[in-house]
């Protein structure tokens, strides 16, 4: 996996929150995900399987997402996660600090 | 985030149990995930791999996923514990001669602890134990007696400074009539305030109070054991209120105690308590009691000493015992009292065992050198095991193993092999235990000790285990992680194990020296034991049977009608060649002691502290202790002819040597004056005693010239064998008194039998511990010796193919083990020596270094230390020199 940060690489903490934007839009499986991220952000943001299901299974342990098995669009069996109350308020509390971080972070390079 | 972390942890626990179904929905997801974006890239295999590339690795995701579930620590654990599992399974000879050691070491010790714990630690099921204390006199001498006389008792109970409260206790064994049987029964005459002070409720009905300890007291009353209440009455409630007959007087039973109850002697349960009062003559008792609130037991002490001293000049001067000789009277006025704590009790076990006698240490002794060997064995057979494992645990190292998860898990292993040896050693302790109490308790049936397993020794055991483990364990297995890669790796650990190990030589010449010790020291046991069996008592034991008589006549002349015609009549009886009368038995008490006058002519008179006993008519003649002098009493010494009396060979020589004692005078202690009983005879040296005693001088008065005595020991010598005639006899006596009191008929081997059971068990245990630990060499060295004949196979393959003989290459192999052996033994035999002069005083007409026992031992190591080494030396050496060659 990459060792390098490549533009387009996303820090664990910032994968998450996206994940748990992304699942604020309504359940889906992992692969939904993957592909909304990376379709949403102009395919700039990939997200690798090696990073997305560890975070997935990670979140899910800590209780912000629940899981269920359900029928995909194509009649496969597949894993739907959705956002739980826990997760709501986490995305609350990350989305409100990135934009302040953002916001702070744009201030500095935008100084003359 | 804690919250998070106790939902983390359910959903974990969940996936534990549900293990399966974690891993099928792992893989459902990522097939899932992998068939759609094949499906992106078209259909067929090559969208599949392009999708399967751009994927990565699905192992290694599934891999990091599982183990978000899982618990780290215990996951590892259990792996460790599955590999060791394997890796023991695989070696089943050593994980059994491992787990053997282990199992008989740690339960040795743990099956002796357990006793210990019963007899000395566990403290009486009474209120507040701790609170309790036990009053002992010291003797000059040094000896501590627990037995107080009365007026010692009378006086304490009047104290009110330092007690708050005392009782005494004293046991008597009346006889008991039930129906048309009598059997002798014990019994605790306490005092009022027993119960009261001990604080036990008792079952049924009540128990004595002060009330009914008073001479006056209207009703005589009793209260019973549990276990007597549930033999005699079947643990009817009719019991409160039954009279029961004791020697004679009726008593009322008013109570039955809980069963765990005992009082205050682990050793010695009465069947019955009943008030002191109802003794006329108490003579001596044991006193407990408690201090009050606030007084040490020091300051007890300096307030009650007076107390006690005020006791015995108070018996000096009503029992008159001016006439003591000076020594003695000195010696008791100058006893002291001492206060100990009495938590667990008062014990005669304790007393006897603890304090007098070696069978205890031997016994601690000998099972902490089991456990040290078992740990020597184990060390050194886990050394050569890893030394062996060497190559498996380089190339692990290689391969990326971390150093301490090797570590850990080497240490698992072997913690697992400790913990399932102690587990058997659990086991065995407890089976092991109740042997040994039985042995240790002279009589088991009046213990209250139950045999449940106590959890306390169950931690101790568990304790051991690990420590055990640890001991063993750890040290290999960080030795064996240490090995240089390289090396390991090119063989050349080979060569290492060919040369010097000093550690593992080291532990093989501990165990053989260990065991040298112990089979040296069983063989001292038994042949000590074969002298007690066969040595001679100086008088017949074949045919001779013995049995103490009561009578329930109450005058002397009732009592010596009883006695008369109880000779009369079992004389008579078929079968019956001799019948006498003893006060004291042949294998009684030793006699009585009692002072007397030695009047030499010329001479000054002499004073002595000697062994005394009353005989009947013809009692040498039946004992068959010869006659060497004079005559034997007869039916013509009565009492109104001159006194006579009969002394032994011993008292011969020492009071009369070189001279011709019948003739001379003797008088008793009270008498000093006048020297009346003349000496008729001269007898041979008996034991009347235990088999061990010294020869003593004895005298001896016939029982026609003495009060006649309520109980004396029957003796009846028998045409053949004496048991048949036990029915006889009773029948004979009970046609006489029907209220008398026959005691178990006893054969003189039978006697015999009892009193060398400690002995017998030394012996036993010595000789079965000692084997084992020479089993357990044996077959350590065989292991050792395996090893490395097996990592040296090569080189024997080319010595053998340069021409060496199949000799030569057996005594290469052996040679090295045999210098082991030779010096263990080395180191064994002086060991054992001065280890032999501690338990000099338990052997029997035995040296310590009695040279057939050292001769036996040291042959028995050698031989079985060469065989060991031997055995697969020839396996190796009769292999084929190409089939070792290639072996590599």
């Amino acid at each position: 996996m990459g060792e390098q940060q490549k533009p387009g690489d996303l820090v664990q903490g910032t994968l998450d929150m996206l994940v748990l934007r992304t699942l604020a839009r309504g359940a889906m499986h992992g692969y939904g995900i993957a592909e909304f991220i990376q379709t949403t952000s102009n395919n700039v943001l990939r997200v690798e399987e090696g990073a997305l299901y560890p975070a997935l299974h990670r979140l899910e342990l800590r209780g912000l997402l629940a899981s269920d098995w359900g029928i995909s669009e194509n009649n496969r069996r597949a894993k739907y996660y959705r956002l739980t109350a826990a997760g709501r308020k986490h995305l609350a509390v990350e989305s409100e600090h990135w934009g302040r971080m953002s916001a702070a972070i744009a201030l500095v390079m935008n100084s003359a | 985030m804690l919250l998070e972390s106790v939902e983390g942890t359910w959903l974990r626990l969940k996936a534990l149990v549900h293990r399966r179904k974690l891993d099928r929905d792992l893989d459902d997801e990522l097939a899932f995930h992998l068939a759609m974006r094949a499906e992106k890239y078209g259909s067929g295999p090559q969208a599949r791999a392009q999708a399967q590339r751009q994927f990565g690795n699905v192992t290694r995701i599934r891999e990091t996923c599982r183990e978000l579930w899982t618990f780290a620590p215990l996951e590892t654990l259990w792996q460790d514990l599955r590999y060791a599992c394997r890796t023991l399974k695989r070696t089943p000879a050593f994980t059994a001669v491992a787990l053997l050691s282990l199992a008989l070491g740690i339960g040795a010790n743990t099956a002796l602890f357990s006793l210990v714990n019963v007899m000395l630690l566990r403290a009486l099921p009474v209120k507040d134990p701790q609170g309790l204390v036990e009053f002992v006199r010291a003797t000059p001498a040094g000896a501590m007696m627990t037995n107080l006389p009365n007026p010692v008792f009378e006086f304490l109970r009047q104290d009110r400074n330092a007690l708050a409260d005392v009782f005494a206790i004293r046991e008597s064994h009346p006889a008991l009539r039930d129906g048309g049987q009598v059997n002798r029964v014990m019994a605790h005459q306490v005092s009022g305030t027993f119960f009261r002070s001990l604080g036990v409720q008792p079952l049924r009905g009540r128990a004595i109070l002060p009330d009914d300890d008073w001479t006056g007291a209207a009703n005589r009353v009793a209260v019973l054991s549990y276990a007597f209440w549930s033999r005699r009455f079947g643990q009817s409630p009719s019991a409160i209120g039954a009279n029961v007959r004791l020697s004679g007087e009726l008593f009322t039973v008013v109570g039955v105690m809980p069963a765990e109850f005992f009082g205050v002697d682990r050793s010695r349960v009465p069947d019955l308590w009943v008030p002191l009062a109802t003794n006329p003559n108490p003579g001596e008792v044991w006193v407990l009691g408690r201090l009050r609130p606030g007084v040490a037991l020091p300051r007890a002490r300096v307030v009650l000493e007076p107390v006690f001293h005020r006791a015995l000049e108070w018996i000096w001067d009503t029992a008159d015992m001016k006439q003591w000789p000076e020594q003695e009277s000195r010696g008791f006025m100058s006893q002291r009292l001492i206060v100990n704590r009495a938590t667990e009790g008062t014990s005669g076990v304790r007393w006897s065992y603890w304090e007098y006698s070696s069978t205890l240490k031997i016994l601690v002794g000998l099972t902490i050198l089991i456990l040290l060997i078992a740990c020597v064995n184990l060390a050194n057979l886990l050394t050569s095991r890893s030394a062996a494992r060497s190559r498996e645990i380089s190339v692990r190292l290689a391969l990326g193993a971390g150093r301490w998860r090797l570590v850990r898990q080497l240490l698992t292993e072997n913690l697992l092999l400790a913990f399932v040896g102690g587990a058997l050693g659990l086991l065995l302790a407890g089976w092991g235990h109740r042997i040994l109490l039985d042995f240790l308790l002279s009589d088991p049936l009046s213990g209250a000790f139950n045999y449940r397993l106590d959890p306390r020794v169950l931690a101790f055991g568990l304790a051991l285990s690990l420590a055990t483990g640890l001991l063993f364990g750890l040290l290999p297995a960080i030795r064996a992680t240490r090995a240089g890669l390289a090396d390991a790796l090119h063989g050349a650990a080979r060569q290492t194990g060919t040369a010097q190990q000093p550690l593992a030589k080291g532990l093989v010449v501990l165990q053989v020296g260990l065991s040298t010790v112990l089979l040296i020291g069983a063989g001292l046991f038994a042949r000590s034991l074969r002298n007690l069996d066969v040595a001679d008592l100086g008088f017949a034991r074949e045919n001779l049977l013995l049995t103490d008589v009561q009578t329930s006549a109450k005058t002397p002349q009732a009592r010596q009608q009883f006695w008369t015609e109880l000779t009369r009549r079992l004389g008579v009886v078929p079968g019956v060649r001799n019948v006498a009368l003893a006060g004291d038995a042949v294998f009684g008490n030793g006699g009585w002691n009692n002072t007397v006058w030695i009047r030499h002519g010329g001479r000054a008179t002499q004073n002595v502290h000697l062994s005394e006993n009353y005989v009947s008519p013809g009692f040498f003649a039946t004992a068959g202790v010869p006659i060497l002098a004079g005559r034997e009493f007869s039916e013509r010494d009565r009492e109104s002819t001159p006194d006579v009396t009969v002394v032994n060979l011993a008292f011969a020589r020492r009071f009369y040597p070189g001279e011709n004692p019948i003739g001379q005078r003797l008088s008793g202690g009270d008498r000093p004056a006048a020297p009346t009983e003349e000496i008729v005879g001269v007898v041979g040296d008996a034991k009347y005693g235990t088999v061990r005693e010294e020869l003593q001088p004895m005298f001896f008065h016939p029982l026609e010239q003495a009060p006649p005595l309520s109980s004396c020991v029957l003796h009846v010598r028998a045409v053949s064998n004496p048991i048949l005639l036990e029915p006889a006899i009773r029948r004979e006596i009970e046609a006489i008194d029907g209220d008398a009191v026959v005691g178990e008929m006893k054969t003189v081997p039978q006697i015999v039998h009892t009193q060398l059971r400690e002995d017998r068990m030394l012996a036993t245990l010595a000789s079965f511990f000692s084997l084992l630990a020479l089993a357990l060499g044996a077959i350590g060295i065989y292991g050792i010796v395996a090893y490395r004949v097996a990592r040296r196979t090569a080189e024997i393959g080319i010595r053998m193919a340069l021409g060496a003989t199949q000799g030569a290459v057996l005594w290469l192999v052996v040679r090295e083990t045999l210098i082991l052996l030779v010096c263990g033994v080395a180191i064994g035999v002086p060991s054992a020596l001065a280890g032999a002069r501690l338990i000099r005083s338990q052997l029997f007409a035995l040296s310590p270094s009695d040279p057939l026992a050292l001769s036996c031992a040291t042959a028995a190591v050698l031989a079985a230390g060469a065989l060991a080494a031997f055995l697969p030396a020839r396996r190796a050496a009769s292999a084929a020199p190409l089939a070792a060659l290639q072996s590599e």
